[in-house]
């Protein structure tokens, strides 16, 4: 692969984007979010950058604020509807299960983990896609589903990851002649 | 260039004076009722139920979703209906104590639905009963024009005369030749975009440059040709090519808004009845509107047996009000214009107006939809990025079964609708295994390689598939609503059973990677092609309206929607809802002229 100027900085973006393990200190001093706790949120942003990693194409879901957006519809959703306190709660159990898999796995935390050891709890976890079954198996599933809705809805996913031309004025679509 | 033309300014609505006719309803029935009647030179009322939008600002066709701090989706405090909501319980589906501020139909379970939570109606204020019905409503100048799926079609004498063929239900009392000069002047006067195909049972229109089909449909086309079957570019009621006459619509500009949402053209390239037949009635100085006007009944004059006016409450201030005319045109839609007939009883129509045959609120039919297909193109797969979205639909396959050949499962047809490849977002991402930058490399090698397409077939009209009038529950204004005793029966499963298995073999046959068949039928009434409830026909006993759409029973009352089809056919109602309204109201203006009314 060949790669352009451009290119060589994307992917040293991606490179430094893929974090290390946090430690103690760090960890306390993660940001709280609208809805989701400091760790929480932090899980869901690991993840998602994971799923959805910045590459030499484009940048990956953390560049997209993929979390961000996800923690501020949950914050949009009124408990007092039931739909959206299910909702609410199964996100906790979801990305608790992740940091629980990671904890089973090496005995730390999700956030705690070497990037080579993250992408071994969430290939684990997506092991069951077809059929999520544990508790892990469907916060991939459910975190994958949210992270692809958010990131090919931003401006990123549909600018620089998918390269869509469209919704501008066209003289005349491009097609095919029908013969 | 984009130059928008402001609506006309407002004629004074005077509720004193005897107009020439009340148009009811402002969709492609009363829009079009109001500028044929307007052209011939009578003074119209035209009463609508909704309010007038500024539609510029609730479609904003071409806001991105990261603009919008929802990505297009409506407040969480509002619902859409799922799919398995229709399939537990019978309506009213919204119920008094659901903890959302409104509750919706499903299609604003779409995407994008902010754009289109204004048009479509509340359900807690539009309840209806009895069997599952997914019934979409507009309630808004314009009506469910201002979101339609834009697929314009003719019907043929395989429709008109299908009883003739298959012995099933009635002819219409009109044939295609009758139609034809009709849907030549609502092709030439709104515009529609099509690729002339010849076939006799769906005639080409007066089209406008077609739409282009991408390199799988083109492919899907060659392969379907060496069976003898059709897919052709999508006849979109769009103008692609511009209006001259129409200073309020401008040409197609390819944006590709049309399927991110609901619907909707802010540029009103696809039809819309307020700027394609609305406004320009207006700029004829003979049309008066007024909105939030609720019909509850048609007056009769028991002296003269004929229609005197209607009444109506405005819908913010429930004042009640009444209004005269020498002729009352319905078109505030199926099953809304047999409601107000239903309602409209007096001691001489002790069963509801216009309803000597007992016909009214009977022979009720539709599209039935469900069987779609999902394929894969392998030879699009990691190819350049193409732009396939900037186009108002893909591909239509007509009709094939019972033309030439007789199916021993079912009786008439069915036709699909569908597109191939790149949108905006990528389809099924989610659906593809695995995580990292090898699926999101995959994503984006399949994002243009998809097709799919699902169908859409005739529902048999029967006399036992009917409409009344509720005896107990209300709507938000007091009026009695519709109770629904409608439900596929046999042909429909037939039918659906060979859909899903014919588009299995086509794209088989054109070397696609199938990838998904839904098999499944879809709730009553999803396909928003709702048909019937006061047929026409040439035997009084066994019709509601002549074939001019002129009741039976009071001459100068009309109904010019979609109630008045006699069949569904397969294909879209809304051009022959245009072309007949035209053919019925120039009619209906010949004769007050000449004082036959």
């Amino acid at each position: 692969m060949k790669l352009d100027r451009r290119e060589i900085l994307k992917l040293a973006a991606g490179v430094a984007l893929a974090r290390p393990g946090l430690d103690g200190a760090e960890a306390a001093a993660l940001p709280e979010g609208k809805f989701l706790k400091a760790r929480e949120l932090a899980v869901l942003d690991e993840l998602a950058e994971c799923i959805l990693p910045a590459d030499a194409h484009s940048p990956g879901a953390r560049a997209a604020g993929v979390a961000a957006f996800l923690d501020a519809q949950l914050a949009a959703k009124d408990p007092k509807i039931p739909e959206w306190a299910d909702e609410r709660k199964e996100v906790r159990e979801h990305l608790a299960a992740i940091d629980a898999l990671a904890r089973d796995m090496f005995a730390k935390g999700f956030l705690e983990l070497t990037a080579d050891q993250r992408t071994a709890v969430v290939a684990k976890a997506a092991a069951g896609e077809g059929e999520p079954k544990t508790p892990a198996e469907k916060g991939f599933k459910w975190a994958k589903e949210q992270t692809a809705r958010a990131y090919y809805s931003s401006k990123i996913g549909i600018h620089e990851e998918m390269e869509y031309k469209g919704n501008v004025l066209l003289t005349e679509f491009v097609g095919e002649e029908a013969k | 260039m984009l130059l928008r033309t402001a609506p006309p300014a407002p004629k004074e609505v005077d509720l004193t004076r005897t107009y020439d006719a009340i148009v009811v309803g402002s969709g492609a029935a009363g829009g079009m009722a109001a500028h044929v009647l307007t052209e011939q030179g009578l003074e119209v009322l035209m009463l609508e139920a909704g309010k007038k939008l500024d539609i510029e600002s609730e479609l904003k066709s071409m806001e991105w979703p990261y603009d919008h701090p929802r990505r297009g989706e409506m407040p969480y405090d509002r619902h859409a209906l799922t799919q398995n909501e229709y399939t537990i319980r019978n309506p009213p589906y919204a119920p008094k104590d659901s903890p959302y501020s409104s509750v919706y139909s499903y299609v604003q379970g779409w995407s994008g639905t902010d754009y289109s939570k204004n048009i479509v109606v509340n359900e807690k204020d539009h309840p209806y009963t009895g069997t599952k019905y997914a019934w979409v409503r507009a309630r808004c100048l314009g009506g469910k024009t201002n979101i339609w799926g834009r697929l314009a079609l003719r019907l043929s004498d395989y429709d008109f005369k299908a009883k003739s063929r298959d012995g099933f239900g009635e002819d219409w009392p009109i044939s295609y030749a009758d139609l034809a000069p009709f849907y030549d002047k609502v092709d030439l006067y709104l515009g529609i975009s099509g690729h002339a195909e010849g076939l006799e049972h769906l005639p080409d229109s007066k089209f406008q440059r077609a739409t282009r089909l991408n390199a799988s449909e083109v492919m899907l086309r060659e392969s379907m040709k060496r069976a003898d079957r059709v897919l052709t570019p999508y006849r979109a009621g769009v103008t692609t090519d511009g209006l001259k006459h129409n200073k309020y619509r401008s040409r197609c500009f390819g944006r590709g808004a049309c399927n991110r949402r609901a619907g909707g053209c802010d540029i009103h390239a696809a039809f819309d009845s307020p700027t394609g037949l609305i406004y320009p009635a207006q700029d004829t100085g003979r049309l008066t509107l007024r909105t939030n006007a609720v019909v509850r009944e048609v007056m009769v004059d028991p002296a003269t047996g004929k229609a005197s006016g209607v009444a109506f409450s405005d819908a913010e201030t429930g004042k009640s009000y009444e209004v005269k005319a020498k002729a009352v045109v319905l078109g505030a839609s199926t099953l809304e214009s047999t409601r107000i007939l239903l309602l409209s009883r007096s001691a001489a129509h002790p069963k509801g107006l216009g309803n000597s045959s007992g016909h009214l609120g009977h022979n009720f039919c539709e599209h039935v939809m469900g069987p779609y297909i999902v394929g894969l193109v392998k030879d699009r797969v990691g190819k350049a990025r193409t732009l396939d979205d900037g186009r108002p639909g893909g591909f239509y396959v007509p009709r094939f079964r019972n033309l030439k050949d007789k199916q021993p499962g079912f009786l008439r047809g069915y036709g699909f609708e569908g597109s191939g490849g790149a949108t905006m977002m990528p389809d099924r991402a989610a659906d593809m295994p695995g995580f990292g930058s090898s699926w999101k490399k995959s994503v984006r090698d399949h994002a243009g390689a998809f097709i799919d397409m699902g169908g859409f077939g005739e529902v048999l009209p029967r006399y036992e598939s009917y409409v009344e009038i509720d005896p107990a529950v209300k709507d938000k204004w007091g009026v009695p609503v519709l109770r629904f005793h409608y439900t596929f029966t046999d042909n429909e499963k037939k039918m659906c059973e060979d859909m899903a298995q014919t588009a299995q073999e086509m794209f088989e046959a054109a070397g696609v990677e199938v990838l998904h068949v839904g098999k499944n039928m879809l709730t009553e009434g999803w396909s928003i092609h709702e048909l019937g409830t006061a047929r026409m026909g040439s035997d009084p006993k066994t019709s509601v309206l002549n074939s001019f759409q002129q009741s039976h029973d009071v001459k100068n009352l009309l109904v010019v929607d979609g109630s008045s089809h006699v069949s569904a056919s397969c294909q879209n109602p809304t051009w022959t809802i245009m072309a007949l309204a035209w053919r019925s109201c120039e009619n209906l203006a010949d004769q007050l002229r000449k004082g036959d009314l």
